[in-house]
């Protein structure tokens, strides 16, 4: 059954290993972190300018969670939004390098590093995705392996 | 939790409670950080694999993320009315693996808990040690929404800098020497 959402997009047998993305940028304001921080890290140094200013961080910095979010949204603008994405499996050994401060832009790559047909479910195939995500002065920021599931044109067929 | 590193127990389970998520917060967060269209449009998602709304996984760690906040500066404040010093936690370098297994329906009561599975001092930060944190998150149904294993900083109590250290930081502090020492390192 064809999905009307995603007929169009590419698809498993159109991707290649070493493929590699630009994730376009994204300048974090103030306000991005603090209305994060409210919701999901009420820790005080993201919250709070004099009390980020005396902690570890030296400053207001996003919460490192807010920082993989944010990878996420370039990665779906840049590359999910043109796959058939059936959805994330999960991800694995994620660091955060470097904190992003205020008026940081960040920005950088995603390699696709494996593809593989599910074996239990011939109508996906597994992707797995190295981010490399840096700031404005090309500091690593953020790395991590995401596994997403990616809809096969022909199941079952091997690639 | 905030506890000194010495007194954290292994295998000791907290409860961190639970989120029921709604549609409206559901689709607040895709559009903002993971606006795929099964995480945005409730008449869309009936052609993914779900046959619905779901939300973004990100956005359920985010939650069990606060949930643990929450229960950090409860412990605090317990420690503090007990007339005891809480200890310090600390940033966390990274997260070894986390698994989705089952997706998250508006309406869904999603109940979290933390096991800190493993503790040792660091070798990269003197004075620290690392904790080893299993954060599991299951909806009301009992199946498991996911599985993380993260890791935390948690301050040594008992810890008295080597004689050689403090001199290198008392050395770091004369006026001309400091920057010297600074640059060579």
């Amino acid at each position: 059954m064809t999905n009307p959402v995603t007929k169009d997009r590419r698809h498993f047998e159109d991707l290649t290993v070493g493929e590699v993305a630009d994730l376009g940028h994204i300048t974090v304001s103030k306000e991005m972190i603090i209305t994060f921080a409210r919701e999901f890290d009420p820790f005080p140094f993201h919250l709070d300018e004099a009390a980020a200013k005396a902690s570890l961080l030296g400053g207001l910095a996003s919460s490192g969670w807010q920082t993989g979010a944010l990878s996420l949204r370039m990665l779906v603008d840049a590359f999910l939004s043109k796959v058939a994405s059936a959805g994330g499996l999960g991800f694995s050994d994620l660091k955060w390098k470097n904190p992003v401060m205020v008026g940081d832009t960040i920005g950088g790559t995603v390699t696709v590093a494996e593809l593989r047909r599910s074996a239990s479910h011939p109508q996906w195939g597994i992707m797995t995705l190295d981010f490399d995500v840096r700031n404005q002065k090309d500091q690593p920021v953020l790395t991590m392996r995401l596994a997403n599931l990616i809809d096969t044109r022909e199941p079952g067929v091997p690639a | 939790m905030t506890r000194w590193f010495e007194d954290i127990v292994i295998d000791e389970v907290f409860p961190l409670g639970s989120h029921t998520f709604g549609a409206d917060e559901i689709v607040r967060f895709a559009t903002l950080y993971d606006p795929q269209y099964f995480h945005l449009d409730a008449v869309a998602a009936q052609h993914s694999q779900f046959g619905g709304l779901v939300a973004s996984g990100w956005h359920t760690v985010s939650v069990g993320h606060r949930k643990m906040v929450d229960a950090l500066f409860a412990e605090e404040e317990r420690l503090l009315a007990e007339g005891r010093q809480p200890g310090v936690s600390g940033p966390s370098p990274g997260v070894n693996s986390m698994v989705f297994k089952v997706p998250v329906r508006p309406g869904d009561t999603v109940s979290y808990e933390l096991v800190v599975t493993d503790k040792r001092a660091s070798n990269s930060i003197p004075g620290w040690g690392l904790l080893f944190n299993r954060l599991t998150a299951t909806n009301q149904h009992g199946e498991l929404v996911y599985r993380a294993e993260l890791v935390g900083f948690s301050k040594l109590r008992d810890y008295s800098m080597p004689l050689k250290l403090r001199l290198l930081l008392a050395l770091t502090k004369l006026p001309l020497i400091g920057p010297l020492l600074k640059r060579g390192s």
